[in-house]
């Protein structure tokens, strides 16, 4: 997975409007203003790609979508586990572990459902998040089973990454975007930069 | 430290070979009978695809073969061989045919057949994320799962052996 500059920004543009689409329809759900940084896009090594996320033996609270459709792909919310409780604090779910875990999904399930439909709209691609799936456990043992499905057929790792605040509190997650190697080239070639274009 | 697709061996006395936050990749570790040198793979993923030119240590089915080599490399007979399984859990529950770690399990334990090496010990399955941690010069595999203790899988075998 080699990729130009061009075609980092262009993929940098798709998580920026992804990402904004997801921030709004969070902060509609909790009726409070949220903050997104700028996204980035990095094309690493998978070892360094899991690094690149956080310290791999931290524990953290993780909501992983699955994208099905015209292209593989995971949307993976992660939380320090503090911050993940804030956040249910919000919708009124705090206390109780089950309830906290089906909250949590049910956030990932409408962030990542505002992600890809924004980016599916522009791409002009079918996209549906299947279920979502929580875990809380070392930052490693998440991400790295994210990433083995795009092993398969590479040695690196797209990530599209933000991180979002909820104003006004502690609240902050990171929000990446994960397609596979064949996922990338689809995205890319929606957008004419892939192959000969490029 | 063996980071994702990633293999280390030593022969120094003390050195500690580290595979952390195994989701559904495996750690497997090679040690030899006396216990002077040790190896470690961090697999991802099964077999290799027709993909080509990818880290050994990335699939089951060619790992094997180099953590072999690997150790004939440090002085290590191959029938001395043994092997030690940490990982291949299933992260994220109710993930339903995706269930990579078991198959990454499977396809381990067949290699280490095809090339005679006894499985000695193991920690595997589950939904926990574990680091593994080899001492080189001592009866130490160790798992750790995420807020639990630290165990030594070799530890009940050595109580045998005494």
């Amino acid at each position: 997975m080699d990729l130009t500059e061009l075609q980092l920004d262009a993929l940098r543009e798709m998580a920026n409007i992804g990402s904004g689409n997801a921030a709004t329809a969070l902060a509609a759900m909790l009726g409070r203003p949220v903050d997104l940084s700028v996204p980035s896009a990095k094309a690493l090594p998978l070892a360094d790609a899991v690094e690149a996320v956080g310290h791999v033996d931290e524990l953290i609270t993780a909501v992983g979508i699955p994208v099905v459709g015209d292209l593989g792909a995971t949307v993976l919310l992660t939380f320090q586990p503090d911050h993940a409780a804030t956040l249910c604090g919000f919708l009124g779910a705090a206390g109780d572990p089950e309830m906290e875990l089906s909250a949590l999904q049910e956030i990932g399930n409408i962030l990542g459902s505002a992600y890809i439909n924004a980016m599916g709209s522009m791409c002009g691609l079918e996209l549906e998040p299947a279920p979502p799936l929580a875990a809380s456990d070392m930052l490693g043992a998440i991400v790295s089973s994210v990433l083995a499905p795009v092993a398969a057929y590479s040695d690196m790792a797209l990530l599209l990454d933000s991180a979002m605040l909820v104003e006004g509190s502690e609240c902050r997650f990171g929000f990446l975007f994960v397609p596979d190697e064949e996922g990338v080239a689809t995205v890319l070639g929606r957008l004419g930069l892939w192959g000969h274009a490029a | 430290m063996a980071r994702m697709a990633e293999m280390v061996a030593s022969r120094t006395d003390g050195d500690v070979l580290v595979g952390l936050g195994l989701g559904s990749c495996i750690g497997l570790a090679l040690v030899d009978g006396g216990h002077r040198a040790a190896a470690l793979a961090h697999i991802v993923l099964p077999a290799a695809s027709r993909h080509g030119a990818a880290a050994a240590a990335k699939f089951a089915d060619t790992a094997v073969p180099a953590l072999v080599q690997d150790m004939e490399r440090l002085g290590v007979r191959r029938h001395s061989l043994s092997a030690v399984i940490v990982g291949g859990a299933q992260m994220f529950s109710m993930g339903g045919g995706m269930d990579i770690g078991s198959r990454n399990e499977a396809a381990v334990r067949d290699a280490l057949r095809s090339a005679r090496i006894p499985v000695i010990a193991a920690q595997t399955g589950g939904s926990v994320g574990r680091t593994i941690r080899v001492r080189v010069g001592d009866r130490y595999v160790s798992y750790k799962e995420a807020g639990g203790p630290e165990v030594n899988l070799l530890a009940a075998m050595e109580e045998v052996a005494a």
